[in-house]
């Protein structure tokens, strides 16, 4: 038995050097990798680390760097040989594509970004970095999921400050009412992508006509054709004319209304309550946990894990992006599961009770989805779009 | 037979260029003439080509065609397009030149009364004020801006987040006084004002006094002294300060993030960065370059004045009484006035930042609400606030630390050594047009914004040829080296002009070789400047944002870069904490000089 134990393990070391010899480029190391199981995988990432690799990966979410110390601690062979470096949204793929290829030391080996239509123009269709999906979890990840390889949903919500009660919106269209000029808070679309995101998103067929409807049902009139493109534009427009920008992020709107004056409202990343003292946490109350909204109550967005083209650590990546989308890497102590507004796409990965949230699926109907392939077959449309929003901002 | 005829026109120019290059200032000259053009010029034609190309991103995505095609998009856009233009170029415009001409007036204003106050009169308590009041000039003026938002921030502005005049006195400002315009004058113009109190307070205490004291002989009032013989002869000074603080006010990059963000009251600067982090690269290439138009146009004008000011250093003599005005029954008022000003704008940002740093509910300064783990919280006692542990405990905190002090001696080394050879050249080589070039070459950076200057080194290292140094430690280090020599290369033209060539003459007689003439001759006789020369970057270095924001592989690789992410991203009291941190290292590494070198910012004025 032992001589058995013994040669499957010399084989599996033979096998693993020569996968490692004949895997030339990170494209088809990435392939490999893709059908191996996590113990090869942490053979061939103790190779790449005792060759002196070191995985530098980038990431818009802090939460990463959490699960970048449990996935040590889970493969002690690789500790200290994964290093995180917060990067912010707006920046993210001019600073990549710059630094990919560059030969810049402890440039990145792999990235975990947000704005998949600008991961597809600017990194993958370049080649500048290669996508990696683990076929074990074919099954449990739906395949939309899958190329891009989301690791991570993020939702954005309407939440308020409820020192003087409920504000009593339940129509989207009450946003854009005079009476919330300067009370409503949204992070600068034109720094975060996401959330210009979630307004281009407003113009798609489907949400015009929900948009549309919405209208009829708050106005008692079906929406007309006016100054604007459509009753989406319209309401970006009244939107963006109310909306208050003192805060710079999600967590600042967080604290901010918290702390702040009562009706205030946000549409911010509902994870960040996290970030509010909990003396003030009783102040804020999420819209949706209070009644429906017509015709969204905020919006969802992905987060993908890419593995840049000059990494020297392809096998650490892979098994890195397999931890982030097991129930141990992505449910750990202080990580993605445990904090509200994080979802994996692993079906099988279910909020843990007591939480102030609700599962993914729950989420479907009520919020504006991020769709890559619309944004990115707007084409020469993209550009009127962005204007409409930008001059508003800026204003 | 042919004889062979000596080429006369070749054999002096063999003879002339070997006496050229015997001579160590004419290859430093020749030297710094190459490297400064490569580093001056090269960015400025790589930028020049970025504002007509197209690159990756939002340009590429909107315009559908590869990265590096021409294209007039980019002006098109940001000049024929009316909204657009309006949004992110003419309103900045018009903000940045408020801002500008309105803390030069501030701080001329500030800087220039209270420079009156200490040289012409006999206030009380001139050497603490004097000693006081620069102190808002060594703290980079970001951290006044923050002082001003975490002071007047209330319930009634913003997001209604109450700051400390609410939570100690229920002072509520309005929003104009807390966000936009008018605040970020108050600032650059507060942390501008020590500026032009050096100035003007070295022009007051030279100033012939005969020429007022004839005045008061003819009876003129103390108000027509000031207005006819007083502000005359200091009107160059004034003129050139306010156009040295509208430069830096017009260039400011993060007091108009930290106090405009909220109202959207972008200036020239932030717009730049914001067009840049949106993906329109080229756009703000051109904002680059308008700023660099104007910052060259701002210091021609200023150097006009400066040339100016010759014809009335030839009337003045120094006069060997000076005597004071009298302030009487003011005196007391006065001096408590200004003690008190002094105080709150350079003390209390140390005690706001302490502050700050240690409490959980902003707004809230009972002591129950204080903790130190945003300093020293370790993984289980740490505030739950996404950073994983307190900042002494943090590993990013100290890599960002290291590197920035690191980035910082670097820097000091290479610039004090190339401040003191262009010195030495250039006061060697005097009236040359090498040494004109390569002075006028070594003081170009000093025109340029930081923002820009940073944006033309990010278009170079953007391109192919240099992509290997995007994001690297020796970008950063090569781009603050040239930003930073203008200072330096000034300071040792200065010090050197103080030595008499006949002292390095004869040495040269003796066959003392050039290197032991410098090691043992020039360099301890002005020891004192030199070292200033090497230890004043490190105090730019240890507080620069803008140059750097541009070109860090990640917000988080240097402290300074670290401090703007943690504001712009919401961790407050870490912010706060790191600001008090590299405040307290720029005071020490003053203290420092000063200890080294007897040199103070106020000497000479000062009581």
């Amino acid at each position: 038995m032992k001589r058995l134990l013994s040669l499957i393990l010399a084989l599996t070391f033979v096998l693993s050097f020569a996968m490692t010899a004949s895997a030339e480029t990170v494209e088809e190391a990435l392939q490999a990798a893709s059908t191996m199981t996590n113990e090869e995988l942490y053979a061939l990432a103790q190779q790449e680390a005792a060759a002196g690799a070191t995985l530098n990966f980038y990431s818009t979410t802090s939460f990463a760097e959490k699960a970048a110390a449990n996935f040590m601690e889970a493969y002690p062979a690789l500790a200290g040989k994964v290093v995180y470096a917060e990067i912010d949204d707006g920046e993210t793929y001019s600073k990549l594509t710059n630094q990919i290829g560059s030969g810049v030391k402890d440039s990145p080996d792999m990235a975990l970004v947000q704005n998949g239509p600008d991961l597809k123009v600017n990194l993958l269709d370049e080649g500048l970095s290669y996508n990696y999906f683990p076929a074990a979890l074919a099954d449990v990840v739906p395949e939309a999921y899958q190329n891009p390889t989301v690791v991570t949903f993020i939702n954005s919500l309407m939440i308020y400050n409820n020192k003087e009660g409920s504000v009593g919106v339940n129509n989207v269209w009450q946003l854009v009412e005079p009476e919330w000029a300067g009370k409503v808070f949204f992070k600068d679309p034109t720094n975060e992508t996401v959330n210009l995101n979630f307004l281009i998103m407003l113009t798609s067929p489907e949400w015009t006509e929900k948009m549309a409807a919405a209208y009829e049902a708050y106005y008692g009139k079906a929406w007309e054709s006016t100054e604007f493109e459509s009753a989406s534009y319209q309401w970006i427009d009244g939107f963006l004319k109310n909306v208050n920008y003192t805060f710079t992020s999600a967590s600042k709107i967080a604290s901010g209304i918290a702390q702040g004056s009562a009706g205030n409202m946000g549409i911010f990343v509902f994870s960040k309550l996290r970030k509010v003292d909990e003396n003030d946490r009783p102040n804020l109350t999420v819209l949706q946990f209070e009644n429906d909204v017509n015709c969204f109550s905020g919006f969802m967005y992905n987060v993908y894990a890419t593995v840049c083209s000059d990494t020297d650590c392809p096998y650490t990546c892979a098994l890195f992006i397999n931890w982030l989308l097991s129930e141990e890497g992505f449910g750990g102590p202080k990580s993605w599961n445990s904090s509200q507004g994080y979802y994996s796409p692993n079906t099988t990965i279910n909020k843990p009770e007591g939480l102030e949230d609700q599962a993914y699926t729950y989420w479907a109907d009520k919020l504006v989805f991020e769709d890559l392939d619309y944004i990115d077959g707007l084409g020469e449309n993209y550009g009127p779009i962005y204007r409409f929003i930008n001059v508003r901002v800026s204003k | 037979m042919t004889s062979i005829q000596p080429d006369l026109r070749r054999e002096p120019l063999r003879y002339r260029l070997k006496a050229f290059f015997s001579k160590p200032a004419n290859l430093i000259l020749l030297a710094f003439l190459i490297a400064l053009t490569v580093l001056s010029l090269f960015p400025m034609i790589t930028m020049l080509t970025n504002m007509f190309t197209v690159h990756a991103g939002t340009e590429k995505k909107m315009l559908r065609i590869s990265v590096g095609s021409w294209t007039m998009n980019h002006f098109q856009m940001l000049f024929a397009d009316r909204e657009w233009s309006q949004a992110n170029f003419w309103t900045p415009l018009l903000n940045s030149l408020i801002v500008a001409s309105g803390s030069g007036l501030l701080g001329i204003l500030i800087g220039g009364t209270v420079a009156w106050f200490i040289t012409r009169s006999d206030l009380k308590c001139k050497k603490f004020i004097s000693a006081v009041f620069v102190f808002p000039y060594m703290m980079p003026a970001w951290t006044l801006a923050l002082f001003w938002t975490n002071m007047f921030q209330n319930s009634k502005v913003g997001g209604g987040v109450v700051g400390m005049m609410e939570s100690l006195f229920g002072l509520c400002m309005p929003e104009w006084f807390v966000f936009g315009l008018f605040p970020m004058i108050m600032v650059i113009g507060l942390h501008y004002s020590p500026f032009a109190y050096l100035l003007i307070g070295g022009i007051l205490k030279n100033m012939d006094a005969t020429l007022e004291e004839s005045a008061t002989i003819l009876k003129a009032s103390r108000f027509t002294i000031i207005r006819r013989v007083t502000i005359p002869i200091v009107m160059p000074a004034i003129l050139s300060t306010f156009l040295l603080i509208f430069s830096s006010g017009f260039a400011s990059y993060t007091v108009p993030v930290f106090l405009g963000s909220a109202t959207r009251t972008f200036t020239l600067s932030t717009k730049m960065r914001a067009l840049i982090q949106a993906g329109y690269e080229g756009q703000g290439y051109i904002i680059a370059f308008v700023s660099i138009l104007l910052g060259t146009l701002i210091l021609g004008v200023n150097q006009y004045f400066t040339g100016k000011r010759k014809s009335f250093t030839t009337v003045t003599g120094k006069s060997g009484q000076v005597s004071l005005v009298k302030l009487r029954g003011a005196n007391g008022v006065i001096s408590a006035v200004l003690i008190l000003l002094t105080l709150f704008f350079a003390i209390m940002p140390l005690v706001s930042f302490a502050l700050e740093s240690v409490i959980k509910q902003p707004g809230n300064y009972s002591f129950s609400n204080m903790t130190l783990d945003f300093w020293i919280g370790t993984e289980a006692s740490a505030y739950e606030t996404g950073m994983p542990d307190g900042i002494l405990m943090n590993s990013t905190m100290w890599m960002g630390l290291f590197r920035q002090v690191g980035l910082a001696l670097a820097v000091a080394m290479i610039v004090g050594t190339c401040g003191m050879l262009i010195g030495y050249a250039c006061v060697r080589r005097r009236g040359s047009w090498l040494s004109q070039i390569v002075e006028n070459l070594a003081f170009f950076p000093y025109l340029m914004p930081a923002m820009a200057f940073g944006t033309i080194y990010l278009a170079v290292a953007t391109s192919a040829s240099f992509k290997w140094m995007y994001g690297s430690f020796f970008l950063l280090g090569l781009v603050a080296s040239v930003k930073f020599l203008p200072f330096a290369s000034r300071s040792g033209v200065n010090s050197m002009m103080q030595i008499a060539p006949e002292i390095e003459e004869a040495a040269t007689i003796f066959g003392v070789p050039w290197v032991a003439r410098m090691r043992r001759i020039l360099f301890p006789i002005q020891k004192s400047a030199i070292i200033s020369g090497y230890l004043l970057p490190v105090i730019n270095v240890m507080r620069e944002v803008a140059l750097f924001t541009l070109l860090v592989p990640y917000p988080r690789y240097l402290l300074t870069t670290m401090l703007f992410s943690f504001n712009e991203t919401g961790y407050a009291q870490y912010g706060s904490a790191v600001t008090l941190l590299i405040i307290l290292i720029i005071i020490a590494i003053n203290t420092l000089v000063n200890k080294l070198t007897g040199a103070s910012f106020d000497k000479g004025i000062g009581g």
